[in-house]
């Protein structure tokens, strides 16, 4: 038995040294623990950890096997997104007690604060004093069990689960009722108790998921494609998109679904031009090695950054709105390139990992697919606050996409319309994000970098809490960044332009002395080498690419991603149409697509006179429509409108 | 985007170590601001001694400032009895017994007002806990209560007058930390100006400090004007509110932001974190609670 005293020694180093007495078998006590955040996060071995006094915020959590003691009370976040072992607190829990488990025995003997097992997987809480306000708020499965009073709007919009309580039910929330014990559950529930030791006689009453809430009631009809070019034509009135949109409005009342972004004409990267003509440009085959593109990215905090050979990126997207054998195609094709890819929403796949070379592995509200495993094997890990397609709303996938694979993976159950959720259990203002970035550090031993997905909002502040919260980078997605599904209003009208984005960013940045500290990597729209270019010309460190590279792979941008019946096996979990899609000449085609990136950029810094790409700047653009002059503060400059979109061939 | 902490001492009223205790609670929280550290102080009042603290720049042009500060408390006939220039501040004590909402909206006119009352005290700069005791000796305050606040700025600047606590402007010796937003502030804030009152930022922490302080001038109590606040402001917040013989805390319907109190024979304490409280107790395991959502509360000292 190890004894680690936290008077005498930082949470960090004490974490450190807990998953290495982990790794050796040998059980910790831990000493003057002061309610100190973070402790015990990330251990991965079946010990025995026993904290002599209170714990803080995120204690045992992102764990999986370990045995926590907590001799006192517990903070925020108890046993976060822990998948096996088990948790003993002998006092209180702060809020979101059990926030996210999939598949823990988490045990407190006191009362347990607001919003307890919120997005809660599998696993059981046992509270054996009172809950308090929206246990199980958001909850997809495991039990709940409250011997004392539940708290007001008990099971808040629970998804599936069941939660057991002995004392009175003050409330139940929406979408949640009333239903019979049965006795085998019953029994279940007794076993467990006297695992644990905690003397109870009562009865128990259940409460699951009233089904209400599950399902949009009106599926959409069958429409004919009406695809991006048409919908987003000239015209705002009447045009076939629009019509199309009243018809289906008038069957089933409701807002409608689809996918990409928003497609009205918006200023964006066309609407500025470089200050030179370069329409001129040549075939150079051999620019790309003239011209310094590599690009590193992250290493602010002292993680091993992201290691990119040329400034450009795979957006992230999820397992679940792609086929398998998209986000495969993706992962081989940004290996060639030597770039990075990203899990997105849904998860971490071996497969994906295996074939990527650099991996970012995205966390979002819902949880979905998170664990402490795939963390310690990501090369990046990224925070989802919101996203240009649909800011302020969380992810959406359909229930035809909700396969009993993709439901296993998310831990939710199969076939139902998945809205994630918009916020973070965690995360509700940038105090707390700080406490929840420190955890994300803690639990990979501060190695690799942690960025921040931003959908373009409030940019001025929100890009100020990024960086005085400590990320190591910014992906910053605008208003024309696209979406597997969501409203299409909020598609075409919530955001902020991509151009108007990176220049607020940079405003920002410049209002704190933060440029050049935490890179910004932008998205929305970017669909060629030249709006890199132009990007970073801006100030972005670097772009990425989500419905470029899609397309480069054989999308034919029907906006009925969402459907999940995609003709080309991309935005699909039908194996009948997954079939369709070749994923190693897709990669290819992926591949090929970002190397034309790479020409491109590499042509354009030459032409314009420098030796890197990272000497591009706002010196090299002006703009051409008074509304990006306004927005970017570049000279207006019409007469370049004749050579704006140069036509650069191809090298080879 | 913050941290908050408060202390009231039962037992021992007027000579307790607040300073010390505040700057062991607020090192304790640092994590959730490290940009500025305030404290909002209280000593024992004494007859007619108003304590007032103003912001002023540095050099000569501090020294026109505190020329316009005294020409204005000549004005209103208060007498200065003692001043001291320290750190970002400059800190009067006065002979006064008119009208204090009239002559702090003078003040107000010509220099940047931190505090007025006869028994508070506001310090606050930039920096962390420790690094604003090092500048103004917060560790040698002894009084009877006090609240404190660590903030991370991030929609206003990193400035000393940007920094919590903030005072009730014009009420004497009402002053507030805050951790969360007011998402109805400009509506609230309205509401109180076509009612007369002037504020000095436009930060929410004052718009609550205002509002409550108007509410205990029209003779409610303290518990009732918390009770309504919690209806009236829309938000995310958990606030702590002092006047001189009181501190209450009022928490928002979601519980979105923390608050952890302990209570024993000697002294009551509320934090954001327990952290914060254990500073105090270094070692112990405390019984301490959590308010629930929608709740409210307040102690008052025993006189």
């Amino acid at each position: 038995m190890a004894t680690i005293d936290l008077a005498a020694t930082s949470v960090r180093e004490a974490n450190e040294l807990i998953r290495n007495y982990g790794a050796k078998g040998e059980d910790v006590d831990v000493i003057n623990p002061d309610a100190r955040h973070h402790i015990g996060v990330g251990l991965v071995h079946d010990i025995k950890v026993h904290v002599q006094g209170s714990a803080g915020y995120f204690c045992a959590g992102l764990t999986d096997g370990g045995r926590f003691e907590i001799d006192n009370n517990v903070g925020w976040g108890l046993a976060d997104n822990m998948l096996g072992g088990s948790v003993i607190v002998r006092g209180n829990a702060g809020a979101i007690a059990a926030v996210a488990i999939r598949g823990a025995d988490v045990i407190v003997h006191g009362n347990i604060g607001s919003r307890a097992g919120q997005v809660m997987k599998e696993g059981t809480l046992l509270a054996a004093g009172s809950a308090n306000f929206m246990a199980g708020y958001m909850m997809y499965g495991g039990r709940i069990i409250i011997l004392g009073e539940s708290g007001e709007k008990l099971g808040q919009d629970m998804t599936g689960g069941n939660i057991y309580v002995g004392g009175k039910i003050n409330s139940l929330g929406t979408d949640a009722h009333q239903i019979d014990l049965p006795g085998d559950e019953e029994t279940s529930i007794r076993e467990f108790l006297d695992r644990y030791q905690v003397p109870f006689t009562g009865s128990f009453q259940k409460v699951v998921n009233a089904g209400k809430k599950l399902r949009y009631d009106k599926i959409e009809p069958r429409v004919r494609n009406v695809p991006f070019f048409v919908a987003s034509g000239n015209s705002d009135y009447w045009n076939e998109k629009v019509q199309e949109d009243i018809h289906v409005k008038s069957v089933i009342g409701r807002y409608r679904i689809r996918g990409y972004g928003a497609t009205r004409p918006l200023p964006h990267l066309s609407d500025i031009a470089f200050k030179k003509d370069i329409s001129t440009i040549s075939a150079d085959t051999n620019v790309v090695d003239k011209i310094g593109l590599a690009t590193e990215i992250g290493g602010r905090n002292g993680g091993k950054p992201i290691s990119l050979s040329m400034p450009v990126m795979i957006a992230p997207m999820s397992y679940g709105a792609l086929s398998k054998s998209t986000k495969i195609a993706l992962a081989m094709a940004s290996k060639m390139s030597g770039i990075s890819e990203n899990t997105g929403e849904g998860g971490m796949m071996d497969k994906q990992r295996e074939v990527a070379g650099q991996l970012i592995y995205q966390c979002l509200s819902g949880r979905l697919g998170w664990n402490i495993h795939d963390m310690q094997r990501a090369d990046g890990l990224e925070i989802y606050i919101s996203q240009g397609a649909k800011p302020g709303l969380g992810g959406q996938l359909m229930a035809k996409k909700v396969t009993k694979e993709i439901a296993r993976i998310r831990g939710i159950p199969e076939g139902i319309d998945l809205r994630s959720p918009s916020r973070h259990p965690d995360v509700l203002g940038a105090d707390d994000l700080v406490i929840k970035i420190e955890e994300f550090r803690e639990a990979t031993g501060y190695r690799v970098p942690v960025s921040v997905k931003l959908g373009a909002g409030r940019i001025r502040d929100d890009i100020k809490i990024a960086w005085k919260d400590g990320f190591d980078f910014v992906e910053l997605d605008g208003l024309q960044g696209s979406t597997g599904a969501a409203g299409n209003e909020v598609l075409e009208f919530v955001g902020i332009p991509t151009l108007s984005a990176i220049q607020e960013s940079m405003d920002s940045l410049d209002e704190v002395g933060g440029r050049g500290d935490m890179p910004i990597v932008l998205m929305g729209g970017i669909k060629d080498g030249v709006d890199a270019a132009k990007a970073i010309a801006l100030g972005a460190h670097a772009v990425a690419v989500g419905t470029s590279a899609i397309i480069a792979g054989g999308c034919i941008a029907c906006l009925q991603c969402h459907v999940g019946q995609c003709v080309v096996g991309i935005a699909t979990q039908d194996p009948e149409h997954e079939k369709r899609y070749d994923t190693p000449a897709e990669a290819l085609h992926i591949h090929k697509y970002l190397e034309s990136m790479r020409w491109q950029i590499a042509a354009i810094t030459d032409a314009l006179g420098h030796k890197n790409v990272h000497e591009l700047g706002r010196d090299d653009l002006v703009a051409l429509t008074p509304e990006a002059a306004e927005i970017t503060r570049l000279p207006y400059a019409p007469e370049y409108r004749q050579s704006a979109q140069p036509r650069i061939r191809e090298a080879g | 985007m913050c941290g908050i902490a408060g202390i009231l001492y039962k037992n021992d009223p007027t000579d307790s170590s607040v300073g010390k205790a505040l700057i062991s609670m607020l090192d304790g929280c640092q994590h959730r601001g490290p940009d500025s550290t305030g404290f909002a102080l209280y000593h024992s009042p004494k007859a007619d001694l108003l304590r007032l603290r103003f912001f002023v720049e540095n050099g000569a042009e501090g020294e026109k400032t505190i020329t316009r500060i005294k020409d204005k408390l000549a004005e209103f006939q208060a007498e200065v009895v003692e001043e001291e220039r320290i750190g970002s501040t400059a800190r009067f004590t006065v002979h006064f017994k008119g009208d204090l909402q009239k002559l702090a909206y003078a003040l107000e006119h010509v220099a940047k007002v931190v505090s007025i009352g006869e028994s508070l005290d506001i310090i606050k700069d930039v920096g962390s806990a420790h690094d604003v005791d090092d500048v103004y000796a917060v560790d040698d305050f002894h009084g009877t209560h006090g609240i404190g606040h660590v903030r991370l700025a991030t929609e206003s600047d990193v400035a000393p007058e940007a920094s919590h606590p903030f005072w009730a402007t014009g009420f004497a010796d009402i002053a507030i930390v805050h951790n969360g937003q007011i998402t109805n502030y400009w509506k609230m804030r309205r509401r109180l100006e076509k009612r007369g009152f002037e504020f000095n930022t436009d930060n929410d922490s004052e718009l609550i400090a205002v509002y409550l302080a108007d509410k205990l001038s029209l003779g409610e109590k303290l518990t009732d004007a918390l009770k309504t606040s919690i209806d009236d402001m829309d938000g995310t917040f958990s606030f702590l509110v002092s006047t001189k013989d009181e501190i209450g805390f009022a928490k928002d319907h979601l519980a979105a932001k923390p608050m952890v109190k302990f209570e024993n024979d000697e002294l009551i304490a509320i934090a954001s974190e327990e952290v914060s409280l254990n500073k105090l107790f270094p070692g112990e395991a405390l019984i301490t609670s959590e308010p629930p959502p929608g709740s409210y509360g307040t102690w008052q000292r025993s006189i």
